[in-house]
Parts: structure tokens; sequence; C-alpha cells
């Protein structure tokens, strides 16, 4: 298979400038057709400004960014009508109710074939299509503007920060449509800054952060190449269990709610700590074992964190 | 130009207008009720009469005589002063504009001059008046002009200079039917102007704007479209404001082909002027102060409210470089004085800058975010 018939989208040394503020430093990597592709870094790491290059919305500096073969700065016009594009912040005409709004979009593309049951159903707003959408929640909103992006059928869907703002049962509803559009083989680019998000839809996640990608890979591959550890989360009952641990040569640290968190490299230190807990006399009311995630790579990779919860906090 | 999409960007503008009831009925409301404020305000002009205080000091017929006839001459709906009040007090009280007094005595000479024929013989009318108040001029004008014509009666000659009046127009013509061709065209340029700001600096902060940048509609489809989408509200609008004028107030003005002509040009030069304000206002804040910073001096200095004589000099000038007094003037020659010569000068001035600032206007129009 050629390059141009394996890879959907294929990018070498971008490049974005605002004055002085370089927001896209000479990124080079390819998205394979049909996979989903995550973009994942926090806010104002070149995220939506990488993205809305690809998808035509603005112009690079330097650097060559194709998209299904074509160069996006001069084929603009070819390549609009094979893509879907659900922009950061998303937005619709608020007196346009939902099937209307599809109905638009569908005709601004020349569609006359537009399955706008089959797009509603898609999405799952079946109970809302009379429904303004000024009228609509947030996440009904995000899963209108997924709708609007597919009216043409594209080749390549475009998401950018999808689930920001809506509240975890939202995020998941629009999660359950991105793995539909997975399973229908679209290839799909994903901005969040949600390492679950990711860690979830993504075949490919690049990790970015100040304009740079630090680490690409498979979520898998990146955890194990980035962070080959286990976590044990302890939740004693007295204190001296944080002294047990320290004692026995490993770095116990609380988190937010008093918890023991002991970074360990093999199962069989998880059943020595253990031990010598009950040894000690001491007692826990749970434990947790499980494997980092692409947080504690980023986080490693990068000595800041990726998402942080309202609060300031570094979340979970 | 794809006719499909731009029928469906209108589609959706038109169900957007037509489903903001507040918004749309404010649209329709505001000119028609400009039209029912000035036409009520000047309805009686030609038969505007003030109030006049008159305190007569004299208590004569003679004198009786004198506010007899200012009555008679129909100006004046006349409120007489008790003799015994202070005249100045009066006006602190009552805040009277003019106060006219007629002296002790006026009888006397009166008689003096009309039986002895004494040229000695004069009498001093004296105003009291507040200079800060439009009308006392007025007022005075008018009572200066009855008393000459008393003088001259008084002294037995014929004038010498009388004047003759003959209209350039077949027909006279009445000041609602004056201001309704340039409420017309304020309302159309007013529509278009914010209705172009508006739509375009909500749609980009929301970011609708980046959403249809990655569809296939073009720039040319999009202004078309907005362009249409003005012309029906305008038509809309100006329909209302006629037949409204029609109803109430009688008009005579005559609907040709040149009305829509104008109407069409007034919005392709302030959508063309609103495209550009949306361009260098990011904000739709700031795009509407600049909207206004536009539409308020045209509206007052293109002679759309009064006849432009009425201005200072310098007035004038400036407003026979506004685009707007080309479409009021052509309007009033078109509907009012059947004067389609310089209907058709009036038009093909307001085309060629309606031409230019509309093809500045897509040049300015962009859908790319900043490069």
């Amino acid at each position: 298979m050629t390059k141009e018939a394996e890879h959907a989208i294929e990018v070498e040394k971008l490049t974005k400038r605002y004055g002085d503020l370089l927001a896209v430093d000479d990124l080079s990597f390819n998205v394979r057709k049909g996979e989903v592709f995550a973009m994942l870094g926090p806010n104002g790491a070149g995220k939506t400004t990488t993205v809305e290059i690809i998808d035509t919305i603005r112009t690079p500096t330097s650097g060559k960014v194709s998209l299904l073969g074509m160069d996006v700065t001069k084929k603009k016009h070819d390549i609009v009508p094979r893509i879907g594009v659900l922009p950061q912040g998303f937005s619709s005409f608020d007196r346009i109710t939902v099937r209307e709004t599809i109905q638009y979009y569908s005709r601004l593309f020349c569609c006359k074939n537009t399955d706008v049951d089959g797009l509603i159903e898609l999405v799952d707003l079946k109970d809302k299509t009379q429904e303004q959408y000024k009228n609509l929640s947030g996440g009904l909103k995000q899963r209108l503007g997924i709708a609007i992006a597919l009216v043409n059928d594209p080749e390549v869907v475009f998401l950018d920060e999808p689930t920001t703002g809506l509240d975890p049962r939202a995020r998941r509803e629009v999660w359950k449509v991105l793995l539909d559009l997975k399973k229908k083989g679209k290839t799909v680019f994903l901005t969040t800054h949600y390492m679950e998000e990711a860690e979830f839809l993504a075949d490919t996640v690049a990790i970015i952060s100040k304009g740079k990608i630090i680490a690409m890979g498979s979520p898998e591959v990146l955890i194990e190449s980035n962070a080959n550890y286990l976590v044990l989360t302890l939740k004693p009952v007295d204190e001296k269990v944080f002294e047990i641990v320290g004692k026995m040569g490993f770095v116990p640290v609380h988190d937010n709610h008093r918890d023991i968190k002991v970074r360990v490299e093999h199962m069989d230190d998880v059943a020595k700590i253990l031990n010598t807990i009950k040894d000690a006399g001491a007692s826990l009311i749970s434990l947790d074992v499980r494997k980092p995630n692409l947080e504690e790579v980023f986080l490693k990779l990068t000595g800041e964190a990726l998402h942080k919860d309202p609060t300031g906090e570094v979340a979970e | 130009m794809n006719p499909r999409v731009v029928g469906a960007n209108l589609v959706v503008s038109l169900k957007s207008f037509y489903r903001a009831k507040p918004a749309m009925f404010f649209t329709m409301a505001f000119p028609i009720i400009l039209i029912l404020v000035f036409g009520a305000l000047f309805m009686n002009q030609d038969n505007m009469n003030f109030d006049l205080c008159v305190q007569d000091l004299d208590h004569t017929d003679a004198s009786a005589q004198l506010v007899k006839t200012l009555e008679l001459d129909g100006k004046f709906k006349v409120i007489k002063i008790d003799p015994a009040i202070n005249a100045a007090q009066y006006t602190k009280d009552n805040k009277p504009n003019l106060v006219l007094t007629i002296p002790k005595g006026y009888e006397e000479s009166f008689l003096q001059r009309m039986t002895l024929n004494d040229p000695g013989a004069s009498v001093t009318l004296a105003y009291l008046y507040d200079p800060s108040s439009s009308l006392v001029s007025m007022k005075m004008q008018i009572l200066n002009s009855v008393f000459d014509r008393i003088n001259q009666k008084m002294s037995g000659k014929p004038p010498f200079i009388r004047s003759a009046e003959t209209s350039i127009l077949a027909k006279k013509y009445r000041f609602i039917e004056f201001f309704v061709p340039g409420i017309i065209a304020m309302s159309v340029m007013v529509l278009s102007l914010f209705g172009t700001v508006n739509l375009n600096t909500e749609l980009r902060q929301k970011g609708v704007i980046r959403k249809l940048s990655t569809t296939p509609i073009t720039r040319t489809d999009w202004i078309l479209s907005n362009i249409l989408y003005q012309f029906i509200i305008a038509v809309l609008s100006t329909t209302a404001m006629l037949l409204v004028s029609y109803a109430v107030f009688s008009v005579s003005l005559q609907i040709n082909a040149w009305l829509p002509v104008f109407i069409v040009l007034d919005v392709f030069a302030f959508v063309g002027i609103g495209m550009i304000l949306t361009r260098f206002t990011k904000e739709a804040e700031s795009a509407a102060a600049a909207a206004n910073a536009i539409s308020f001096p045209m509206m007052f200095l293109s002679g759309g409210f009064f006849p432009l004589e009425m201005m200072p000099g310098f007035m004038q000038t400036v407003a026979r470089i506004l685009p707007l007094y080309y479409v009021n003037e052509g309007l009033r020659a078109s509907m009012l004085f059947d004067d389609h010569m310089t209907a058709l000068r009036y038009s093909a001035i307001i085309g060629v800058f309606a031409a230019v600032v509309f093809i500045l206007g897509i040049i300015a129009t962009k859908w790319e975010e900043d490069q």
C-alpha cells in the first residue's frame, strides 16, 4: 500500500506563529485511514491550531499538510466536501430546529441523499427533532454538532474537544456516538484534554505540549514504555500504615482524600506490602491496584499535570 | 454561486427573523411609530396656532379691537392676563415664552392719529420674552407682520409692493408626504446596516462562521443570501410604512419602478458598509457602536427628516456627500415630484457608491480565522 493510500493525513514540519507566539512548533505526524487519532494536551498546547490548519480553517506559517492526498492550503475547495468538522465551541443558529439545522447543512453540501433521520438516530436526538438549537443542553448541542459533521458522509471527521464542558453523563453519550463512527470505519481526528477520552477512544494518541509532540503511539504502548509500574492505593484504618510502607523502602504519598498511593514495580511488591501491614497488626478499609494512565505518562514526560479540575487540583 | 446554497441560507435567515417575534415586531414597528408621531405632529402644520399671552393695560374698545384682530388672524390663541398682575412676575410663575403688553393710553394715541392726523402720536407694544424658547422669534415675526398690516392700513395708501405666488409643482405637498420617503430611506439603511453588522458579528463571535467555513458555502453565496434577506425585510418594512401612511394620513405618493430600484441600491450600499465594519470590529458591541456612529449623523444630516435648506451652508455641503441624501432625494423625486430625470441622476450616483462599497465589503469579508 502506498503512503498516500495508507494515510488520511500527513503533516510535515508544521509551524504556526501568531506574532511572537509560537503556537505549533515543527510538528510531523501521520494519521492512518480508518483510525481514531487523538491529540492530547492541556489548554494552549496547540491542539486547536493544529486541527484547524488541517481542516482548512487556518493557514500554516510553514510546513506541509496533506489531507486525503491534497495540500490543505491549495485544495480547500476539493477537500471540504470530503471532511466533516466539529469546531471547538461549536454553535449554530439559535432559532432553527434540530431537523432544520441538519437539513440546512445538508443543503450546503448539496447532498441529495442525506439520511437525516439516520443521523438523528445516530446521535440519539429523536425526541428533540423539533427543538430549537437555543433550547438544547450542552451535550445535545455537541451531539447535533457531530450529526452536522456527518451530513456529507465524510471520509475524515475532525472533532475539536467534543466533550469539553459536558458533564460525565453527556460525555459518555458523545463517546458512544464516536464509537459508532469508529465502527463505521471513519477516520477520526480528535483533540481532547481528557486522558480517559483519548485512552478509551483512540487507536493512536499524540501527546502535545507547548506546540510540540512529545510522545505518540497507541495508549497501551505509551503507558508501557513511559510508565512501567503499578499504582497501589490503600485506604487505611490508622496512620501507621503510611509509616510501615515507608520503612519498607517504598515512597508513599497521600492523595487528596488522604489515601496512600505507592508506586510498585511488580505484583510481588503488592503482596509483600499487604503482608507487612497485616503482620504489623494494622488494617485497611480498601485497596486498589491499577496500571498507570496517560495522565501519569504526561506528568512523567512534561513534569506538569495534564488536566486540572476546577479547584485547581490534579484530577484522578 | 450556488442557488441551492443561497436559498438554504435565505430560508434559515427568514425563519430566524420570523421566530424572533419581539425583534420582528420592533423592526416593523419602529419606522411606523416614527411616521405616526411625526405625521400627527405636523398634520395641521398649515393651520398651526400658538398661545399668546396679552396684558391689556388700556382696557378700552380700541385695545380690545387689537386683541380681537390678533385672534382673528388665526395664528394665535390669546390668553388674557389680568392688568392688575405684574407681567414680569406672571412670566416667572407661569413660564409663558412671550407676553405682549398693550400700554395704557393706547386708545388715546390711536384716536389722536386717526382723527387729528397727528404723525407724532404713536404707541409702543412691549414684548416680554424668554430668549431660550425657539418659538419666540416665530411668534414675534407673525406679530410684527400683523402690526405692519395695521400700520399700512392706517396710512390710508395701498401697498406699493405686492407679491404673486405660483407653485412650480402641480400640487402642494404636505410635510408627511415629504417625510415618508425620507423614513423609507432611513429605515432601509438602518435595517441593512444593523442587520448585516449584528448578524455577522454575532455569528462570528458564536463560532457559526468558523463552522460554515468548513462547508462548501462561499463568500459570494453568503453575501448574496444576506442581500436577498435584507431586501425582503426592507420590502416588508416599506410596504408596512406605505400602508400606514396611506391609511392614516391619506398621503398622495406615487409608487413606481423607482421605489424598488432605490430600495435595492440602499440595501446594497449599507450591507456593503456593514460588511466592511464587521471586518474591522471584533465584538458585536463595538460593531454596533460603529454602525451607530455612521447611521446617526446620516439620519439627521441627509435631509431625511427636514429639508436641507434649513441647515447651515457647510452642513448642506456635508449632506451632499452622504449616500443617504441621494436615496432620500431620489425617492422624493420619484414619489413626490414625478421627476424621473432627477431620480435617474440620483440613482446613478447611489448606484456607483453602492457598487464600490459592496465590492470593498466582499473583499473585506473573510471566512478563514486570523492568519
